[in-house]
């Protein structure tokens, strides 16, 4: 076995018998002085080599991110703590502030032994890969590199800027260190618990049945050094999520916790080779991702459970040009480079671009203005495919016991899981530029889930058909036909669409301002195709085992979840409404939104609509006086 | 709803306060001389709204536990009609402000697993309304599913 594995991972398991003396338990608390340098931590058996930069080496943490399963051998030796154990709080600068900690973690840790000693036998604490030694400053001093370096060569390597480099560098690396020393996550068979702080502690459990989704995302700094950032969601009480975020581990660590964490039961029930040969999947799959072009040997060598429902054509690329976001890249990008020549120059630049517009020519200037400017619209659905190219390189929705995966990126590759009973159901989203190609994009409408933009993704914007091809197999399609709103409806997104500014048109026109009377007047015209297209996007429909409702257009979605999904219904009716027998129905789904409405249904068809849907829930209350079909009869 | 009314009221008559003593400069005259008919209009509004809407209200809600489902009406101009089964509720609130213990009613939110699908019912009887949410939380305990 590992010689590393065993002195860090013991005595932290062993830590709290062996620490009920006054002696501080987290070697970070103890204000023993001793030299940083040796600052391996009080845990940590003589043997070990000191967890310094040194030991950051790429061969060592591969090993000791399979430690669970040797875990489970209960391998807690006796080890008392180091004496002399070193500290942490020197190099941080920190000894003082420890000194309360020192109380504190006493009962804190007191607790562990009675706690967790037995439930949390079957796997130790585990660290966080010790390349995020590198990885970690790495990305911290990327952030800072050009306003050191233009700090540099504008200060003329002033003694005084280098040294606060020197020290901001310093800092950064005993920050990493610390923070890595004192990290600690462990997996038992009911929680997740995350350790870490040296100041401040944090722990955070997280029940295993919580867990609603596992992200790994790694950047191409990551994946050069083979480790990976591994988000952990979790719902905690009525909609809220909690993370726990790992960063970063192992790539194999971190797709062996993705299958532990969603399947535990099958860890639990020893089928530890299973979970093992998934793991080294899971380093076949990044690293040909890595390779970037073709993920597709990943996915063959893949176990039999895995069924790849999509894998990105390259056609499906040229989409990119449709989408706003990316579309805006070339002044983005613009305006980052400006930002960074101002931030590094400023003043020598602005100068420069002064004295340049000042003795250039009228006309040249004007010219190259035009053209500049020309170059970059032409040049914004180029930008707009690579930048999109670059984030959806490669994506692949993969079905695999029990969960959907996406995965995607070229230089930072992420993966997201889902897991399958969480889904409640799907939307689809397009707005009129990808109208115009008849493309969508899907979304699942996941229990608990945040940041649903980026992590429920499961398709890029692709041709409709297609994507509900996928659909079919990877979820269920929708195959009912949406019912049309009544005709009021389309009134009604007249009056919302038009009449504000036919109105601020006419008050215009008799203050005698003319500007506004045509500025307005273009906007209600522009008003009625918008309405239109409202109107037609709306619908609400159920096919037997699903619900559907669509609205929106300029961002139109259509939101379909399961019949068992449905957890309320809500009918609003403002004034206006009621005259025209209309209701907003709202389907109460405990996923996603949390609700998706049809608007301006009319009301007696929408309860007859929920009435088929949920008879047990609407039924009860029809034949009586306050049901709402009868209050507008 | 008063105590609303009287707070929107106490701001704009600042505002008129303000407006009509110190004569900014970029402030129209008009504005100035008419400086104090905002705040009455609303006096007026308020009173009305007070006057009315309490018993609008009244006419309106319509609350009712059937054995599975919630049902609620609200809203005086425009209206809500909620339907929760009982087998989705996550968490029964039974809450009694200041203004309510001394007219001994109570308000009970009812709460789903949906960010939106919470439901209250106000100024239900106190004693009723404990009854209620301890019925509530016990059913909804027997009859409890997957609750998402």
């Amino acid at each position: 076995m590992d010689p590393r594995h065993d002195p860090h991972e013991s005595p932290e398991t062993r830590r709290p018998e062996t620490h009920r003396g006054p002696e501080p338990l987290r070697h970070p608390d103890t204000d023993r002085p001793e030299s940083p340098e040796t600052g391996s931590g009080g845990w940590v058996a003589p043997g070990s080599t000191s967890g310094t930069l040194d030991s950051s080496g790429p061969g060592t943490p591969s090993s000791g991110s399979y430690a669970p399963f040797e875990g489970e051998s209960h391998r807690w030796p006796t080890t008392p703590a180091p004496p002399g154990a070193p500290t942490f709080a020197e190099p941080a600068g920190l000894a003082a502030p420890t000194e309360p900690g020192e109380e504190t973690p006493r009962s804190w840790w007191g607790e562990d032994p009675t706690g967790q000693g037995s439930p949390f036998g079957t796997e130790t604490a585990h660290r966080l890969s010790p390349r995020t030694l590198v990885v970690g400053p790495i990305i911290q001093i990327r952030g800072l590199l050009l306003p050191i370096a233009a700090g540099l060569v504008v200060g003329g390597f002033n003694p005084w800027i280098l040294t606060a480099t020197l020290l901001a560098v310093l800092g950064l690396l005993v920050r990493g260190f610390v923070t890595w020393k004192t990290f600690r996550y462990e997996i038992g068979e009911e929680r997740l618990e995350i350790r870490s702080g040296l100041i401040r502690r944090s722990r955070r459990t997280i029940p295993l049945e919580r867990v609603r989704g596992v992200d790994v995302t790694s950047s191409l700094l990551h994946r050069l050094l083979g480790v990976a950032v591994v988000r952990i969601e979790a719902a905690s009480g009525a909609g809220e999520t909690e993370d726990g975020k790992l960063d970063a581990v192992d790539a194999a660590e971190a797709e062996r916790l993705r299958t532990v964490l969603l399947h535990r039961k099958a860890v639990l029930s020893g089928r530890r080779e299973e979970a093992t040969t998934v793991g080294e999947d899971g380093v076949a799959s990044l690293t040909t991702a890595s390779a970037g072009t073709d993920a597709s040997g990943a996915v063959t060598a893949s176990d039999e459970a895995a069924v790849t429902y999509f894998r990105m054509p390259r056609s499906w690329y040229l989409f990119g040009a449709l989408s706003v976001g990316h579309l805006v890249t070339p002044f983005v990008l613009l305006a980052t480079l400006f930002g960074m020549v101002q931030q590094s120059a400023g003043q020598v630049a602005t100068d420069f671009l002064v004295d340049w517009v000042t003795s250039t020519d009228r006309g040249f200037l004007v010219v190259f203005a035009a053209v500049s400017t020309g170059v970059l619209v032409l040049l914004m659905p180029v930008f707009a495919v690579v930048s999109y190219a670059l984030t959806h390189w490669g994506f692949t929705l993969r079905g695999r016991d029990g969960s959907l995966v996406a995965e995607r990126g070229l230089f930072t590759r992420r993966s997201v899981t889902l897991e399958r009973r969480r889904i409640r159901g799907y939307e689809l989203r397009d707005n009129p530029l990808e109208r115009t190609r008849r493309a969508v994009r899907l979304r699942a409408i996941v229990t608990g889930l945040g940041d649903t933009a980026n992590r429920a993704v499961l398709l890029p914007l692709g041709p409709r058909p297609k994507v509900e091809a996928v659909v079919d197999r990877a979820l269920d399609l929708f195959r009912g036909r949406l019912t049309r709103h009544p005709r009021a409806a389309l009134y009604r997104r007249f009056t919302r669409a038009v009449l504000p500014f036919v109105v601020v048109a006419a008050v215009a026109l008799y203050l005698d301002l003319i500007w506004l009377t045509v500025a307005s007047g273009a906007l209600a015209l522009l008003g009625v195709p918008l309405a239109v297209d409202r109107y037609r996007s709306l619908g609400h429909g159920y096919d037997g085992e699903r619900v559907s409702v669509r609205s929106g257009s300029l961002q139109r979605g259509q939101a379909t979840v399961e019949r068992s999904a449905v957890i309320g219904w809500t009918w609003t009716q403002t004034l206006f409404q009621r005259r025209s027998g209309l209701a907003d129905l709202q389907v109460t789904v405990g996923a996603g939104a949390g609700g998706y409405t049809a608007q301006d249904a009319s009301l007696e068809e929408s309860v007859d609509f929920a009435g088929r849907i949920t008879p047990e829930m609407v039924r009860p209350f029809l034949s009586e006086d306050q049901d709402p079909h009868q209050d507008t009869t | 709803m008063a105590f609303g009314a009287l707070f929107n009221l106490a701001l704009l008559s600042a505002a008129a306060w303000a407006l009509g003593d110190f004569a900014w400069g970029w402030v129209p005259t008009w504005v100035h001389e008419n400086a104090w008919v905002l705040p009455s209009v609303y006096v007026a509004y308020a009173l009305l709204k007070i006057a009315i809407v309490p018993s609008w209200r009244y006419r309106v809600h319509r609350w009712e536990v059937d054995e599975d489902v919630i049902y609620t009406r609200s809203g005086w101009i425009s209206r809500a009609w909620q339907l929760v089964p009982v087998n989705r509720l996550q968490t029964v609130d039974h809450t009694q402000g200041w203004l309510e213990r001394i007219f001994d009613v109570a308000t009970l939110q009812v709460r789903t697993a949906s960010y939106a699908g919470s439901s209250t019912i106000e100024g239900l009887d106190a004693e009723e309304a404990r009854r209620l949410s301890e019925e509530l939380a016990v059913r909804a305990g027997t009859l409890r599913d997957d609750a998402t």
